[in-house]
């Protein structure tokens, strides 16, 4: 008996434990809700306030008529990033800065990044640039543009996926699927990080409540062309990969063809090799050429690791132009579709006219 | 009161003191006062008369209840009216928009064309616009602009090239 009630009333102490930890839980539960949501409100708004000034609403007009989209400072000097749709083919771009209108040209527009490049000669806030590789799926994230005829708005989301492929073609490299309402006018808006940083530019609208924005290492990748350049000098060697039946060192990116008269031809390389890696990246499918290839800049030499039988080898490639800038016109003192191993005399990079200190946003 | 003292005050005073109504004056009271009011009441016209009295008939009824269906019936069918009214009469808008436009688009060539009246580019069938260059930059000035955000990406890749 004593055995039995002794039981019976460990039992009832480990119910009533039991039941107090559930109670302690559901109201620390209760009371951590808000606090987390008034502390994610907190820091939104947050990026808002320190970031908003360093986004402008860009007018112009193109074939069609007058447009209005979103751009951003990405240094003090007034050089802004915007979608090639807004700068990329318009004209008589002016640029909404502190409530005054002031004229812009087009430093870049590159078609396969999507992206424009604008200069206005006013010393300007800037956007510290961040990291897209730090990005993980639900991470969130504010887009700050100017919809419609509208001030500048925030939009809050987060990291969706990471996609190479969409609407029935490859993108240039990989793209951030963000699902967060963007809204038309927005193309070109800054994707920032809670920290306030860049690691995209919207570029894309997606069903209703997402978007596509290029990751800003891509863009940061034209811009480093530019200011060494003049222009963006997508890199090309000469190879065409598909999909191995089996995988070889982790890696399905097979070699198709090795075009004649190209940098991969000359190097050594042969149709049957498995490509391991280009340059940092390593290649595990097809797709990852993607990234890789739009990383490559005409002129630069590039290690090319792949698998030949049982043989590893490396070539180091002097990537060409790639086909779809090649025939573009050059700027003086380029011979057409050469290599350049040096940066050209005319550089029209960030032509410094500061009126006043330049001001760091964040 | 000037030609009053103080003693003659006094004097009038005490007279009133010993002032008694007449024998049956309370008990005649109350008929005295009804017929002082019946002759007071005979002393107004014949119309004012009548009229007070239609007035006291017609509150003896209860008039809310005896009014409220007729005048509700009477609101609905006014909405009713109303309504009908508008509906019938909007399509006349439409009928003279219609009648207007003509004098500013006439059918011309059978090649289709492109305006810039839109901020997307819209294709109209057979129609030209009689406005000059000028008149139309000017109404696409004052227009929306087209508010930019991509559905489509404005470049794809075709294959794995590197």
């Amino acid at each position: 008996m004593r055995r039995l009630s002794s039981s019976s009333s460990g039992q009832g102490f480990r119910l009533l434990a039991r039941l107090a930890f559930l109670a302690a839980a559901a109201s620390l539960s209760a009371q951590q809700t808000p606090e987390s949501a008034t502390s994610l409100s907190r820091e939104v708004k947050d990026v808002f306030e320190r970031c908003a000034k360093a986004v402008v609403k860009i007018e112009a007009t193109d074939q069609h008529g007058e447009l209005s989209g979103t751009g951003f400072f990405v240094d003090p000097t007034g050089t802004l990033y915007t979608a090639y749709s807004v700068g990329g083919e318009a004209e008589n771009v002016t640029v909404e800065f502190k409530g005054k209108k002031y004229p812009a040209r087009q430093l870049l527009a590159d078609l396969r990044s999507g992206i424009a490049m604008l200069k206005v000669d006013l010393a300007s806030p800037a956007l510290p640039i961040g990291n897209s590789d730090q990005l993980e799926i639900a991470t969130p994230v504010v887009a700050i543009g100017y919809p419609l005829d509208l001030a500048e708005t925030p939009s809050f989301g987060m990291i969706a996926g990471f996609d190479r492929k969409c609407f029935g073609g490859y993108f240039p490299t990989k793209h951030l699927r963000v699902n967060l309402p963007p809204q038309r006018g927005e193309g070109g808006a800054p994707l920032l990080n809670l920290k306030g940083e860049v690691v995209g530019i919207l570029l894309y609208t997606f069903e209703n409540n997402s978007c596509y924005a290029l990751p800003i290492e891509a863009a940061e990748k034209i811009r480093s062309d530019f200011v060494r350049f003049g222009e963006a000098r997508h890199g090309w060697v000469g190879a065409n990969v598909t999909e191995a039946t089996t995988p070889v060192e982790g890696s399905r990116a097979v070699t198709k063809d090795i075009m004649k008269d190209t940098p991969a031809a000359e190097s050594g390389m042969k149709s049957g090799d498995v490509v391991l890696q280009i340059g940092r990246t390593t290649v595990h499918e097809p797709e990852d050429i993607l990234d890789a290839s739009f990383f490559l800049t005409a002129g630069d030499v590039v290690p090319i690791t792949v698998m030949r039988g049982n043989e590893k080898l490396t070539f180091n490639v002097q990537a060409d132009f790639h086909p779809v800038t090649r025939d573009l016109p050059r700027l003086p003192g380029m011979p057409p579709g050469g290599l350049i191993a040096a940066p050209p005399l005319s550089n029209r990079a960030i032509p410094l006219n500061l009126q006043s200190v330049p001001e760091r946003t964040p | 009161m000037d030609e009053f003292n103080d003693n003659e005050i006094t004097k009038l005073l005490r007279l009133k003191r010993y002032e008694q109504p007449s024998p049956g004056y309370f008990e005649n009271f109350l008929h005295e006062f009804h017929r002082r009011q019946r002759d007071e009441l005979l002393r107004q016209p014949f119309w004012r008369i009548c009229v007070d009295r239609a007035r006291d008939f017609a509150l003896s009824f209860n008039l809310s209840t005896l009014t409220s269906y007729p005048a509700a019936v009477t609101a609905v069918l006014v909405c009713a009216a109303v309504i009908s009214l508008r509906i019938y009469q909007a399509p006349q808008p439409a009928t003279v928009a219609a009648k207007d436009r003509p004098a500013l688009v006439v059918p011309a060539s059978s090649e289709p064309e492109w305006t810039l009246a839109s901020p997307v580019a819209t294709r109209v069938f057979n129609t030209r616009s009689l406005r000059n260059i000028k008149e139309s930059a000017q109404t696409h000035r004052s227009g929306t602009p087209r508010y930019v955000l991509d559905s489509v990406p404005v470049s794809y890749e075709t294959t794995f090239k590197f």
